[in-house]
């Protein structure tokens, strides 16, 4: 069987060379098995025969058909294609015996053959265009009439009609040998090579050809390969992406060295560990770019040569996605360079608001993690007082201070490191709550808050634990502030009132320092009154305090807390020489931790300002009801006017009527000055700040409302910086009215005297023991008096009462001019409650009258 | 040969050589039923399309120097 098949293969070659021969030259003599040409050919097709084996590409017939297919659509010839597709499906049909077993091959072959034939065709030497055309043309007629004509050589005019075809195919063969040998030349470099080292350069890597250049601060093509333009342009296009990348793996590997230096905050790196993530997952895309770059591209035909998968314009679309990213990231980096902490977070959220939704999914990503461990401060802040901030980028700044400032310096805001996406409000609940935590663990001493915090946990939706919260959850992070901050703060309030009875405090405070408790106040004047009088530098501490109690015990004081009581004392101030007892004179209370918060250093001086003048209006009240008392009616004036002559009748009555009513102006104008302290100031003041103490939320609106209070009492009794002037006026008349009981008093003790003196000669022998004791104050006058007779007594009596009328005169006027004075001050005052006193002391519009008529 | 195999290879040999139009490869139909009698007994049908080729070509250029052939 091999033999036979042996020889019926070469009597097929032999015959197949005969064919071929003979058609080639159809005019030459035919040719014979034995001649030298034949004998040649057939050796060469031996030859020929024997080295090709196998075949180079995978035997499939219809994949080669499908190519055969496309080659005809692909030159125009669509019409053939569908027909030759019909061929081929009735071709492949035939099977059995007698139909044809290499199928594969039959078509290889025919391929082939006429892919030779068409480059044959495109010889250069090829005389001209048209007879080709004619070929086409021929052939795309009837199939069937193929004549030998034809075959004998590929010229000729069957038909005489001359058709041109669409793309002569040789024409674009030759235009694309052409191109093929130009880009040869321009590149040196393949285009595979490039996308490669392209990759390198996305991952900040220097390649063969691309390199970094510091110059110009870019990966470039080195001037000296020589690429075509385009692909210059656009390796720099794609090496953007290397740029921005080098610049983002540069701040990170930054902050990873600063890290340790403490310079590089939590939030940082935070922000680092984001961005990592982010350039894993563009390290994963690289990757696969990168085993794809190997890969060529699976082809169906094998006569085009497949080039890699990964061209550089493949590249340039994979890459968008993760160069607008990359941008996003370098933008980020150079905003937050010198930034940290919540002013980092800030700059990040403003990026952050952007309409593209690739954008904002991306900076969202990187935001929450960014801010979490933001978050995470706020919450440990908010539920336990706790204040981690070893790297300061908190926006709650604390420092160390004594327990009784701790409320109002301990913490404050640090608006630099106040993300945007906290509000100004917020951030002040969120420092309050904090600080009445530590207030409460430190100067309160009590626990009870941590329950408080559970529970605002816990009705927040939140946990306690770390962890919880997240950017973008703004809403939760607000409401679980707001739980804390209220139960907080009522607990804060709760402690206040009830452990440390702030209103008791309050109250005491009113009553002593302000003097409202009136029994004890009085019956503390009238034992203190002679210790006072001495000058400042005898009196002891001791003793005022030993009277202080006295006085406690005396009035219903006694039935007050003692607590409270214990924390009432005497202060003597610091005095200098010529200062009287009432000038160093005050008592003080002394307020502890936890109320020394609200009653601070500078809270208490005012307290004492106003103690003062409270004081010294008490004084001067009391002067003058002493004054009254010396002038009540008695019997030894009426007696004294009896026995005087008529003389000195009308002088003394003169003078006994300007003294009273000098008198009466005085107590007019005190009576109402202190009914309006009391009453207008110090009552209505206290009942507003009661009120405010009822609903108050928190310490902070509680100090609001205890200075509000203060204030309000200062400048309403004159103690303000606006009422100096007035004040002034008001103690000048103070002094005035302590002249005038003196000169009262002395009044008085002489109208004594000359009633002693006129009595004595009557009453001589039974005045022995009074006069004897009246004789001691003018020992040089008792001589005298007792010597002469009524005359001169008279004489003595109209001289000291003209000289006391002289003097009364002279305070009279005085005191109308201050009176008038001040008065005239009061309706240009500010405050609306010192028209109240104006309206009080003016009731009759007697002084306005006055002054009116004066001018 | 039945006459059922002659008119199957009858009418596989037209459908080549209709195909063998198409793709204008002047061949006619003898030499066609040759070649595809080769190919059927397993020849490389890349080696006969040079083949093909070389002894189409121009008579000058053809009938080269050959050293003895070494037939299989």
């Amino acid at each position: 069987m091999e033999e036979e098949d042996q020889q019926k293969l070469t009597d097929l070659v032999k015959e197949l060379i005969l064919r071929l021969l003979s058609c080639k030259s159809p005019n030459s003599a035919s040719q014979s098995p034995s001649s030298p040409h034949f004998q040649a050919s057939l050796r060469y097709a031996v030859r020929i025969l024997s080295s090709r084996l196998a075949p180079s590409v995978a035997p499939d017939a219809a994949a080669v058909a499908e190519s055969i297919k496309r080659h005809l659509a692909i030159h125009g010839k669509s019409s053939q294609a569908l027909t030759f597709a019909d061929l081929y499906s009735k071709f492949d049909s035939k099977t059995g015996p007698g139909s044809i077993n290499n199928k594969w091959a039959v078509l290889y072959l025919l391929k082939i053959i006429s892919e030779d034939r068409s480059l044959a065709g495109n010889d250069p030497n090829y005389p001209s265009l048209l007879p080709n055309i004619e070929c086409f043309e021929a052939e795309s007629g009837d199939k069937s009439r193929v004549s030998r004509e034809r075959e004998g050589g590929r010229v000729g005019w069957d038909k005489g009609v001359l058709l041109v075809s669409k793309d002569p195919e040789n024409l674009r063969q030759l235009a694309f040998k052409e191109y093929a040998d130009l880009v040869k030349e321009e590149n040196e470099v393949s285009e595979e090579l490039l996308v490669r080292d392209v990759l390198y350069a996305c991952q900040g890597i220097d390649g063969k050809y691309v390199k970094y250049g510091s110059i110009v601060d870019g990966y470039i093509l080195s001037d000296l390969v020589k690429v075509p333009r385009a692909t210059r342009t656009m390796v720099r296009k794609l090496c953007e992406l290397g740029w921005l990348f080098r610049k983002v793996k540069g701040y990170i590997s930054d902050s990873m060295d600063r890290f340790p230096g403490e310079d590089v905050g939590t939030v940082g790196q935070a922000f680092c560990a984001a961005l990592q993530d982010e350039l894993s997952e563009y390290y994963k895309l690289l990757a696969v770019l990168e085993s794809q770059s190997m890969n060529p591209i699976p082809l169906v035909s094998e006569s085009a040569s497949s080039g890699n998968y990964l061209t550089l314009r493949r590249l340039s679309v994979w890459l968008a996605e993760p160069l607008v990213k990359m941008r996003l990231m370098a933008v980020l980096v150079d905003k937050c360079r010198v930034l940290r902490g919540g002013a980092m977070a800030g700059a990040i959220h403003l990026q952050a608001q952007h309409g593209d939704l690739l954008v904002s999914e991306f900076m969202k990503r990187l935001l929450t993690r960014v801010c979490s461990p933001l978050f995470e401060m706020v919450r440990s802040w908010v539920l336990e007082g706790e204040l981690e901030d070893i790297f300061s980028e908190f926006f709650i700044v604390g420092q160390q201070v004594k327990a009784e400032s701790l409320w109002r310096e301990g913490y404050r805001l640090h608006s630099g490191m106040l993300p945007a996406f906290i509000s100004n409000s917020l951030a002040q609940r969120i420092l309050r709550t904090g600080k009445s935590i530590n207030f409460l663990r430190v100067c309160c001493d009590d626990r009870g808050w941590a329950e408080s915090a559970m529970e605002a946990a816990s009705a927040a939706g939140t946990t306690t634990r770390r962890g919880s919260l997240g950017y973008g959850e703004t809403g939760a992070l607000e409401s679980l502030i707001n739980e804390a901050a209220k139960r907080i703060d009522r607990h804060l309030l709760d402690v206040m009132y009830n452990r440390y009875k702030f209103k008791e405090h309050c109250l005491a405070i009113k009553r002593y320092l302000l003097l409202g408790q009136g029994d004890f106040v009085q019956y503390l004047m009238d034992i203190i009154w002679p210790e006072l009088s001495e000058p400042a530098n005898t009196i002891s501490s001791f003793k005022l305090a030993g009277l202080l109690e006295s006085a406690i015990r005396s009035s219903n004081a006694q039935y007050d807390d003692p607590e409270i009581l214990d924390r009432l004392r005497v202060k003597m101030m610091p005095h200098s020489a010529g200062d009287r007892g009432w000038d160093v004179f005050s008592l003080e209370y002394d307020p502890r931790v936890p109320l020394d918060t609200i009653f601070t250093e500078s809270v208490m001086v005012k307290y004492l300002r106003i103690f003062n003048f409270l004081w010294k209006l008490r004084r001067v009240e009391h002067a003058l009801i002493g004054a009254w008392k010396a002038m009540k009616p008695n019997s030894i004036t009426s007696q004294a006017f009896l026995k005087l002559q008529r003389a000195a009748k009308m002088p003394l009555l003169l003078t006994l009527r300007k003294c009273q009513v000098l008198w009466n102006e005085m107590n007019h104008f005190l009576t109402n000055l202190q009914d309006y302290i009391m009453f207008e100031v110090l009552e209505v003041s206290w009942l507003n700040f009661s009120h405010e103490m009822e609903v108050a939320k928190d310490l902070d609106d509680l100090l609001m409302a205890h200075e509000k209070y203060l204030n309000s009492i200062l400048e309403k009794s004159l103690l303000g910086e606006r009422s100096r002037a007035l004040h002034k006026s008001l103690f000048i008349l103070f002094d005035l009215i302590l002249r005038f009981r003196s000169h009262a008093d002395r009044l008085y003790e002489g109208i004594n005297e000359l009633q002693t003196r006129s009595g004595k000669s009557s009453l001589a022998s039974r005045d022995n023991k009074k006069s004897g004791q009246q004789r001691n104050e003018g020992p040089s006058k008792t001589s005298s008096w007792a010597s002469d007779g009524r005359k001169a007594l008279t004489q003595r009596a109209g001289e000291f009462l003209r000289n006391m009328q002289n003097d009364l005169d002279s305070l009279a006027k005085e005191y109308t001019t201050l009176l008038e004075g001040f008065l005239s001050q009061l309706p240009v005052q500010q405050h609306v409650d010192l028209k109240f006193l104006m309206f009080r002391l003016d009731f009759t519009e007697f002084y306005s009258r006055l002054g009116v008529n004066k001018c | 040969m039945d006459p059922e195999a002659a008119r199957t290879a009858r009418e596989s040999l037209d459908l080549a050589f209709q195909m063998s139009n198409i793709l204008d490869t002047g061949l006619d139909r003898h030499t066609l039923s040759v070649l595809i009698a080769l190919c059927d007994l397993g020849l490389n049908p890349e080696a006969l399309a040079a083949v093909v080729k070389e002894l189409r070509r121009e008579p000058s250029s053809s009938a080269p120097v050959l050293p003895p052939p070494s037939f299989p």
